[in-house]
């Protein structure tokens, strides 16, 4: 297909196609966050902003707690993470390590939980919550998103550690490691990568998770980003600029983290997949 | 060996031990989270059990099951739920190959058109959702504004589509936001898999003189078929359970025109609490899933 695009400028076009899919919407909304209410229901519509303003951001903060729920989001997204890592790496070793039967019936077992819809689950979900007394908590929602994220993390995490040669453990062993000891000290350091690439992938699951975080924490207290962004709309009113202020804030975080680490999400991405 | 205490034992177990105790975490997990919700959840179908106004528990056999065959909003979700699916699924397919084949061209610099995929992939669906709503807002809408500038040449005064407020116009919007939410991640998927076809292919092709056509139906395709399988089981499964989109942009409505499966299941749990009736519609879904993943698991047994 290459000699269509052979010529720069319609690799150009091609590339921007691409971009512009990519980008719009959430220019988009930058560019409504920073119009006034007045220019906004002015018709026909503008597209660039005539007189920029903040203070669509400055309400954002103060019709809704936006600085408690990126709080949320923050606490729930890192601790699944770090849970999610350590669960799954564990498993992953013993899938990818030891010498076990029925290691392959082992992993179809974990990645076929992510076969099930998480919605049909989520009434004896709600209801075992509500036994524990867990509704409205960060526990609530922590619990089922390291289940979300086992899948994705174990394969990731398994073909990292198969890559690591034995013979180093071996040699570790050999040079009085316990088998913990060889674990701790040569494999984690060397699969630090693929446990990074696997924490990212856990991360923007957790972040953007938002049927479970809907149903299970209804308290202000608990509320993550997602669900708390569709507050701003009352019954009849949607402030379309102050909505689109919180929604800038709230992609900034996630939009960063991906823009640093993007060859590696891609990479956890596709192993993922193609393996699943 | 007098003294092996326990702690040693620990420090050094054996291999089925150490297994056993690297997997207890997680199958302790999946166990409370997924074993014995799916149990809980067949049982509850058989009872009629309400949380709210203090009713009991009342064992009801199939009735709950009855009810559910005879139920207009089920049926109109189980609808609503199989034709997004039918539609987005190979509409994410399409678009998303046609950026993947964009996205693998010979670029000076990668990142733009990188970040350009994962963006969206990266967005939570319900501000996908929040944003395309405003996207497809009747008087202040870009996607209106953009329908006016370009028939306003033509002449026509054309009234403004109320997307959102008609039924049909609601879910094509809604199908709109699917697909471009979702198609990024199949570009991603197929994209790897493009990269991993070998280059001496196309090259022994273009010496036997085939076209650009045949070489895309002839090789592209083919080499690329494991990865379009892989890319569509984990489409149609969240496909299947479309939620935030539609939630965010109608609340389902107008009407109940746009209510899928999940939504229903939500709604007469968490806000009806109708435990009973709401287990036993997942119970539906649940089967029309499974129904769904050994379709596709049959189909790679066959290809593999």
């Amino acid at each position: 297909m290459n000699s269509i695009f052979d010529s720069r400028s319609l690799r150009f076009i091609a590339a921007a196609m691409v971009v512009v899919n990519g980008f719009f919407p959430a220019l988009w909304i930058l560019l409504t966050s920073l119009k006034t209410e007045a220019e906004l229901v002015s018709k026909p519509i503008t597209y660039l902003p005539h007189q920029p303003t903040l203070a669509n951001y400055v309400q954002a903060f103060t019709d809704q707690p936006l600085l408690k729920y990126l709080g949320n989001s923050l606490a729930v997204a890192l601790s699944a993470t770090a849970f999610s890592l350590l669960v799954s790496a564990l498993a992953a070793y013993a899938i990818a390590r030891l010498n076990l039967r029925r290691r392959q019936l082992i992993l179809t077992c974990i990645v076929a939980s992510s076969m099930f819809p998480l919605v049909t689950l989520l009434v004896p979900i709600f209801e075992t919550m509500r036994t524990l007394g867990l509704l409205n908590s960060y526990t609530a929602l922590v619990l089922p998103y390291i289940v979300l994220n086992l899948p994705v993390c174990t394969l990731v995490l398994v073909s990292f550690f198969q890559s690591i040669p034995k013979d180093l453990e071996n040699a570790a062993m050999i040079d009085g490691c316990t088998r913990m000891g060889a674990l701790l000290r040569v494999v984690v350091p060397l699969a630090a990568p693929g446990v990074f690439t696997a924490g990212i992938l856990a991360f923007v699951n957790s972040w953007d998770e938002f049927l479970l975080a809907l149903s299970l924490n209804s308290n202000p207290n608990f509320r993550t980003l997602p669900v708390g962004i569709t507050l701003y709309q009352g019954e009849f009113t949607f402030p379309w600029p102050i909505i689109s202020a919180a929604l800038i804030v709230a992609i900034v975080p996630i939009a960063v983290l991906i823009a640093i680490f993007q060859e590696r999400v891609v990479g956890g991405l596709t192993q993922g997949g193609l393996k699943g | 060996m007098a003294g092996v205490s326990v702690f040693d034992r620990w420090r050094d177990p054996s291999e089925k031990a150490l297994g056993f105790m690297l997997l207890a975490p997680a199958f302790a997990l999946l166990a409370l989270i997924v074993a014995y919700p799916i149990g809980r959840l067949i049982w509850n179908s058989f009872f009629d059990l309400r949380l709210s106004g203090g009713g009991g528990i009342k064992f009801v056999g199939l009735e709950n099951y009855l009810l559910v065959f005879q139920d207009p909003d089920f049926w109109n979700a189980t609808k609503n739920t199989v034709l997004i699916t039918l539609i987005t699924v190979p509409g994410a397919l399409i678009i998303g190959l046609g950026l993947a084949l964009l996205a693998n061209l010979p670029f000076k610099r990668k990142w733009p058109v990188r970040l350009a995929l994962l963006l969206p992939w990266a967005l939570p669906l319900a501000f996908a959702g929040l944003i395309f709503a405003w996207f497809f807002h009747t008087e202040y809408g870009v996607v209106n504004d953009v329908v006016r500038r370009a028939t306003s040449g033509a002449g026509g005064q054309t009234e403004p589509t109320m997307w959102l407020l008609r039924p049909g116009w609601a879910f094509t919007a809604i199908c709109m936001t699917i697909v471009w939410k979702t198609s990024s991640f199949m570009a991603l998927i197929l994209l790897a898999g493009l990269q991993m076809i070998p280059k001496s292919l196309y090259e022994a092709a273009e010496v036997d003189g085939a076209s650009k056509w045949q070489q895309f139906w002839q090789i592209t395709i083919p080499m690329l078929t494991p990865s379009i399988i892989v890319a569509l089981i984990f489409r149609t499964i969240t496909a299947l359970q479309t939620f935030d989109i539609p939630y965010t942009m109608t609340k389902g409505g107008p009407g109940n025109s746009t209510e899928t499966l999940a939504m229903l299941i939500h709604k007469t749990t968490i806000d009806y609490l109708d435990v009973g009736y709401g287990s036993t519609l997942a119970v539906c879904m649940f089967v029309l899933s499974l129904f769904v993943t050994a379709f596709y698991l049959k189909r790679i047994g066959k290809n593999a």
